[in-house]
C-alpha cells in the first residue's frame, strides 16, 4: 500500500498552511466581538486593592463595557490540579486555590488582577493601562533553592518554607548503608533551568453564547474534551452539555497548551454578562508573563559504585519550582518524572526525594517531556561524571551498567517495567556512525588549530504513551471518502496524514480521500487529548482496530455485490476488487448500496484501545563539539541520533519530530533561560529580544536512524516519538562540552545554558 | 482618519485607516488576509513577512500609511491560481513545516532570498533566516526546502 503504514507520505495538511489558508483562533473572529485585555501585576509579590471609583473611572472611558475583577468571578471554581502525591506523613498534598482572578494578593509578575472589555483592542488596552490598582509590595523569592531557606519570603501561610509536597521513594537508611560500602561516591549538583514554551502562535480565546444558551469557547488547545471537563466540573459547575469547545488550527502546543488558562472562563463569563462575543488575543510578552513554563529543578545527586564501575545505588534530592500556583500537571511533572531516574541502568538501590516549592514566578507545567527530560538529564550527567571521576570511558561505564535485552521485561525500583530495548545496541551503532575511533585524531587536529574538541553522548529512555484510551471512529461516506473522528489534537504533528495512513492501510483509499475531524466537542464525542507522545501510539492503535473492522465489513458487502467470498476481496485505489481479476466495485458504490439498504450504520466503526502500561522509547544521541577558547562559541560539528521507537508510521514525520525535539533540547542546553531578578522578582526575559530562541544558524544537520525493536505493550508496537528528541539532546550536548573542558582543564561540570560567556569562563577557569 | 491606497496581491485597495495602524493589522483586520501572522511584539519572529515593492518587509513594523502607492504581496498572492509557487511546493516536499504558523513568513522570506541571491548554499540560507523563528522543525527541513525551492525557482526562470 503506497500511503499506508510505514510510507514516507507527504502531508495533506500543507496545502492550506503554505497558501495562507490555515485557520488559527485569531483568524476566525466573530464580526461583533468585543475585545478583552488583561490587567496583570507589575510586581512580584504584593497585596492590592482596587476601589469602586477606579473601576467606575475606567468603565466611563470611551468604548469600555466592563472591568471584571475577582468579585465578578468569585462564584467560579479555581483552575484545578490534576494530580496529587502523598507526603511522608501519609497525607495527600494539597494545593492553594488558583482563582480565575486574584482577590487581594499577587504572587508573580503577570499574575491576573482584572480583565477589561471594550469595543476595540486599542480602547481595551488604554483602559487596562488606566486602571488604578494600589499595591502594598512584599519581599519576593524567585529561586527555588532560596525559597526553602529559613527566613525566605513566604508565599502562603499554610505552606511552611514554601513547600507544597515532599515526595519520597526509597529508604534513607538502606541507601546510607549502600553508600557506606561503596568504593566510589560521585556527587553532582545540577540546575535544570526554566524555559518558556514559545509556540509561535500566541494564545487567544473567543467566548460566545450560542442560540441554545451554551458557552462556546474557541481556543488553541491540546484537546477540547479536557477543557470541557474542567470548565464544567471544576470552574462553572454546570453540566458538560452547556459547553461547546472548538479548537481550529494550533500553532504549536508542546505541553503547556494542555491545561486550562484563566482567560478561557473569563471570556465565557464576559460573553454571558455582556451578551456579545468576547475576544482575547495575547501578545508575545504576555506569553512570557502568563503562560505556564517548563523545567526549573535544582538537584543534588549522588551515585555509589564499586571498584569496577558497577552502580550500587543513587540518591537524589530535587527541589522542583512549581511557580506561584499549581495547574493541571504541575505536580505530576516532577513527581512522576522522578520515576525515570534509573534511566537505562540496572540500579539496585535508589532513594529519591522531590519537593515541590512555591516561588514568586509563573506556574510550571508540562513542557515537551514533562519530567522525563529532567530525569534523563540528571542520570545521564551523573553517569558521565562518574566515568570522569573514576577514570572510565563514558561508553564503558554505560555498557557495564545497562539493563540487558535478556533482562526484559525489567521492572526498576521506581516501578516502571521496560518491555523491550537494546541499549548497548543503539549505543554501538551511534558510536560507529559518529566515528568514535577517529576522534583522537580529530581532537589532535583541533588542538593544533587552537580549538577544544569534545565527544560524548546520552543514552536516554523515557516513559510515554500511557494513560486512558483515545477513542477513534472511522466512517466510509457515500461519496467513497473516509472520515476519521478522534479526540486527540493536531498541534503541528501532521495528524491528518498520520491517522490517514493507518486508515489507508486497511481501506485502500488515497490520503486526499481521508478527512480528519478533531477539535470540536459537538463533532467528537470523547477525547483524552494530545500529550505524552500518545496521539499515534494510543489513538492510532484504536484507529487501527476500527479501520480493520470496517475493512472487513466492506469486503463482506463488496463480496456480496460481486458474488465472491469476502476473503477474495482486496481494497485498493478506492475500489473493492476480486483479487487477481478486474471485477470491482467502487467504495462509493459499496457505501451507497449499504446506505440505501438502511445499513449505513455498518459503515462506521469505533474502538478505544487502552494502553496497559507506558511505552519506553530509548536511544543514543552522540555529539561532537568544537569550542573556540577565545570566544566561548560552541560549534556542534557532528550530531548523531539512533533511536528505538518500536515502529515507524511515517519516517518523514518521525524525523520532523526528532529534529524539532532536538532543537528544543539544544535550545535549553545552549541558549534559552528565563531570568528573574533575584531581588525584585521582575521577569527580565519577557520578549524575543531578551530570551534567546534557537535560530537556523545555531544548529547543524542531524544524522538520524532508527533501530526499532517492537514495543510489547503497544498494539502497534510503537513507543512514541514526540518528546524523545528533547530528552536525549540536552544531556548529550552538555556531556560533549564537558568532555572538551575536561580534556582541556579537568572541569567536570558546566551548567545550562552554555552561553559563550559561561563557556569562556569555564575554559579559563 | 487618513485614506491609504495600495495594491495588494494585484488588486487596488483604498481604505480609511487610523494613523497608527500597522500593515499587518491592515492586512488581517481590514482586508481579512489572515495568512500573514503575528508571532511577537518586537519584530524578531518573521511570521508577518510580506513583500513590499518586491522586497521582504516585516509588516508588524511597517505602518499601513507608509505603503501608499506600494505593491504588497502576501502569502495569499504567491500561488498562480491553483498552481503552487515552487517554494510552496518545496516546503511540502521537504516537510518544511509542522504547525504552519511561521510558514507564510518563512516562504515569503525564502522567495525574497532567492530573488536576491540566486541559489544560496546551506550556510547562507541559515544566516539569512536570522529574522525568522520556528519552534517546531529545528530548521533542518526548512533549510532543505529553501535550497530545493531555490533550484526550482531558478530553473523555471531560466
Amino acid at each position: 500500500m503506497k500511503f499506508g503504514i510505514g510510507a514516507a507520505a507527504k502531508r495533506t495538511e500543507d496545502r492550506a498552511l503554505t497558501t495562507g489558508k490555515g485557520h488559527y483562533t485569531s483568524d476566525v473572529l466573530p464580526a461583533n466581538g468585543l475585545r478583552a485585555v488583561m490587567v496583570r501585576s507589575p510586581v512580584a509579590h504584593a497585596t492590592f486593592t482596587i476601589s469602586d471609583e477606579a473601576i467606575g473611572d475606567v468603565e466611563a472611558m470611551d468604548g469600555v463595557h466592563k472591568v471584571f475583577t475577582y468579585r465578578d468571578v468569585a462564584h467560579l471554581g479555581p483552575i484545578p490540579c490534576g494530580f496529587f502525591v502523598k507526603n511522608p506523613d501519609g497525607e495527600t498534598a494539597t494545593v492553594p486555590d488558583f482563582t480565575i482572578l486574584q482577590e487581594n494578593t499577587v504572587r508573580y509578575v503577570g499574575d491576573a488582577i482584572a480583565m477589561v472589555v471594550a469595543d476595540t483592542q486599542m480602547q481595551a488596552r488604554d483602559a487596562a493601562e488606566a486602571l488604578m490598582v494600589d499595591y502594598d509590595e512584599k519581599p519576593a523569592v524567585v529561586d527555588v533553592a532560596e525559597a526553602v531557606k529559613p527566613g525566605a519570603p513566604q508565599l502562603y501561610d499554610q505552606y511552611k518554607n514554601n513547600t507544597d509536597f515532599d515526595y519520597i521513594v526509597g529508604d534513607e537508611d538502606e541507601i546510607a548503608d549502600v553508600f557506606k560500602k561503596a568504593e566510589h561516591v560521585v556527587t553532582l549538583d545540577l540546575i535544570n533551568s526554566r524555559v518558556v514554551t514559545n509556540y509561535m502562535e500566541i494564545r487567544s480565546a473567543i467566548g460566545e453564547i450560542d442560540r441554545k444558551g451554551r458557552y462556546v469557547l474557541t481556543t488553541g488547545s491540546q484537546g477540547v474534551h479536557s477543557l470541557r471537563t474542567t470548565l464544567s466540573k471544576s470552574i462553572f459547575k454546570e453540566p458538560p452539555e452547556n459547553f461547546h469547545i472548538i479548537t481550529p488550527d494550533v500553532g504549536g502546543g508542546f505541553g503547556t497548551r494542555f491545561a486550562i488558562y484563566r482567560e478561557y472562563p473569563l471570556v465565557l463569563q464576559a460573553a454571558k454578562i455582556l451578551g456579545r462575543p468576547v475576544i482575547w488575543i495575547a501578545d508575545r510578552t504576555e506569553h512570557f508573563l502568563a503562560d505556564y513554563q517548563g523545567r526549573d529543578h535544582v538537584s543534588h545527586a549522588e551515585m555509589a559504585l564499586d571498584g569496577r564501575g558497577t552502580i550500587l545505588g543513587i540518591k537524589v534530592d530535587t527541589l522542583a519550582n512549581l511557580g506561584a500556583t499549581v495547574a493541571g500537571p504541575g505536580i505530576l511533572v516532577p513527581a512522576l518524572g522522578s520515576h525515570m531516574l534509573p534511566g537505562c541502568y540496572h540500579i539496585p538501590a535508589i532513594y529519591s526525594r522531590v519537593r515541590g516549592i512555591f516561588t514568586n514566578t509563573v506556574t510550571i507545567s508540562a513542557y515537551r517531556g514533562a519530567g522525563r527530560p529532567e530525569a534523563a538529564y540528571l542520570i545521564e550527567r551523573l553517569i558521565d561524571k562518574a566515568a570522569r571521576d573514576i577514570g572510565m570511558k563514558p561508553e564503558t561505564i554505560r555498557q557495564r551498567n545497562f539493563i540487558k535485552p535478556s533482562q526484559m521485561p525489567y521492572t526498576t525500583l521506581m516501578d516502571r517495567t521496560y518491555d523491550s530495548g537494546d541499549f548497548a545496541g543503539h549505543m554501538k551503532k551511534a558510536m560507529e556512525i559518529a566515528d568514535w575511533k577517529g576522534f583522537s585524531a580529530r581532537h589532535r587536529a583541533a588542538r593544533k588549530n587552537g580549538k577544544l574538541r569534545g565527544l560524548s553522548m546520552a543514552t536516554y529512555i523515557e516513559a510515554c504513551s500511557g494513560g486512558a484510551a483515545e477513542t477513534a471512529q472511522v466512517r466510509l461516506e457515500r461519496d467513497g471518502s473516509v472520515t476519521i473522528i478522534i479526540g486527540s489534537q493536531h498541534n503541528g504533528q501532521g495528524h491528518r496524514t498520520a491517522f490517514g495512513q493507518i486508515a489507508a492501510e486497511h481501506l485502500g483509499v488515497s490520503l486526499e480521500q481521508i478527512n480528519l475531524v478533531q477539535g470540536d466537542t459537538d463533532r467528537v464525542e470523547t477525547g483524552t487529548g494530545t500529550g505524552g507522545s500518545r496521539s499515534v501510539p494510543v489513538g492510532g492503535a484504536s484507529l487501527n482496530i476500527a479501520a480493520g473492522r470496517l475493512a472487513e465489513t466492506l469486503r463482506q458487502r463488496a463480496g456480496d455485490m460481486l458474488e465472491a467470498a469476502a476473503g477474495d476481496i482486496e481494497l485498493e485505489d478506492g475500489v473493492a476488487r476480486i483479487v487477481g481479476t478486474d471485477r470491482e466495485v467502487s467504495l462509493a458504490d459499496v457505501a451507497a448500496a449499504a446506505i440505501d439498504a438502511g445499513a449505513g450504520g455498518t459503515l462506521s466503526e469505533k474502538d478505544a484501545w487502552t494502553p496497559p502500561h507506558y511505552t519506553f522509547p530509548n536511544g543514543t544521541h552522540a555529539v561532537e563539539v568544537e569550542i573556540d577558547p577565545d570566544t566561548g562559541h560552541i560549534d556542534i560539528v557532528n550530531y548523531v541520533v539512533v533511536d528505538d521507537f518500536g515502529m515507524t508510521l511515517n519516517p518523514t514525520l518521525l524525523l520532523g519530530q526528532v529534529h524539532g525535539g532536538v532543537a528544543q533540547g539544544l535550545g535549553q542546553a545552549m541558549l534559552e533561560k528565563t531570568y528573574y531578578d533575584p531581588d525584585s522578582g521582575q521577569l527580565l526575559t519577557a520578549s524575543f529580544q531578551d530570551y534567546c530562541m534557537p535560530r537556523a544558524e545555531d544548529f547543524p544537520d542531524i544524522h538520524f536512524e532508527t533501530r526499532n525493536i517492537p514495543c510489547k505493550t503497544n498494539a502497534l508496537g510503537m513507543k512514541g516519538a514526540g518528546e524523545a528528541g528533547t530528552i536525549g539532546a540536552t544531556p548529550a550536548v552538555i556531556n560533549a562540552v564537558v568532555d572538551a573542558l575536561h580534556r582541556h582543564n579537568g572541569l567536570t561540570h558546566i551548567d545550562m545554558p552554555m552561553t559563550p560567556e559561561s563557556v569562556w569562563r569555564a575554559v579559563n577557569a | 482618519m487618513p485614506k491609504v491606497s495600495m495594491t495588494v496581491n494585484g488588486e487596488l485597495v483604498s481604505k480609511m485607516v487610523e494613523g497608527r495602524t500597522l500593515l499587518v493589522d491592515f492586512l488581517r483586520d481590514t482586508l481579512k488576509l489572515t495568512g500573514t501572522h503575528i508571532g511577537c511584539d518586537t519584530s524578531q519572529c518573521g511570521a508577518c513577512v510580506v513583500h513590499m515593492d518586491g522586497s521582504a518587509v516585516k509588516s508588524c513594523t511597517t505602518l499601513a500609511l507608509a505603503c501608499q502607492g506600494a505593491e504588497i504581496m502576501t502569502i495569499e498572492g504567491l500561488a498562480d491560481g491553483e498552481t503552487l509557487h515552487p517554494m510552496q511546493t518545496a516546503f511540502n516536499d521537504h516537510h518544511g513545516l509542522q504547525c504552519g504558523y511561521c510558514t507564510p513568513g518563512m516562504i515569503m522570506t525564502a522567495v525574497d532570498m532567492v530573488k536576491r541571491l540566486g541559489v544560496p548554499d546551506e550556510e547562507t540560507i541559515r544566516a539569512e533566516l536570522e529574522g525568522n523563528i520556528c519552534r517546531c522543525t529545528g530548521y533542518h527541513n526548512i533549510v532543505k526546502a529553501i535550497a530545493a525551492g531555490a533550484e526550482a525557482m531558478n530553473k523555471s526562470n531560466g
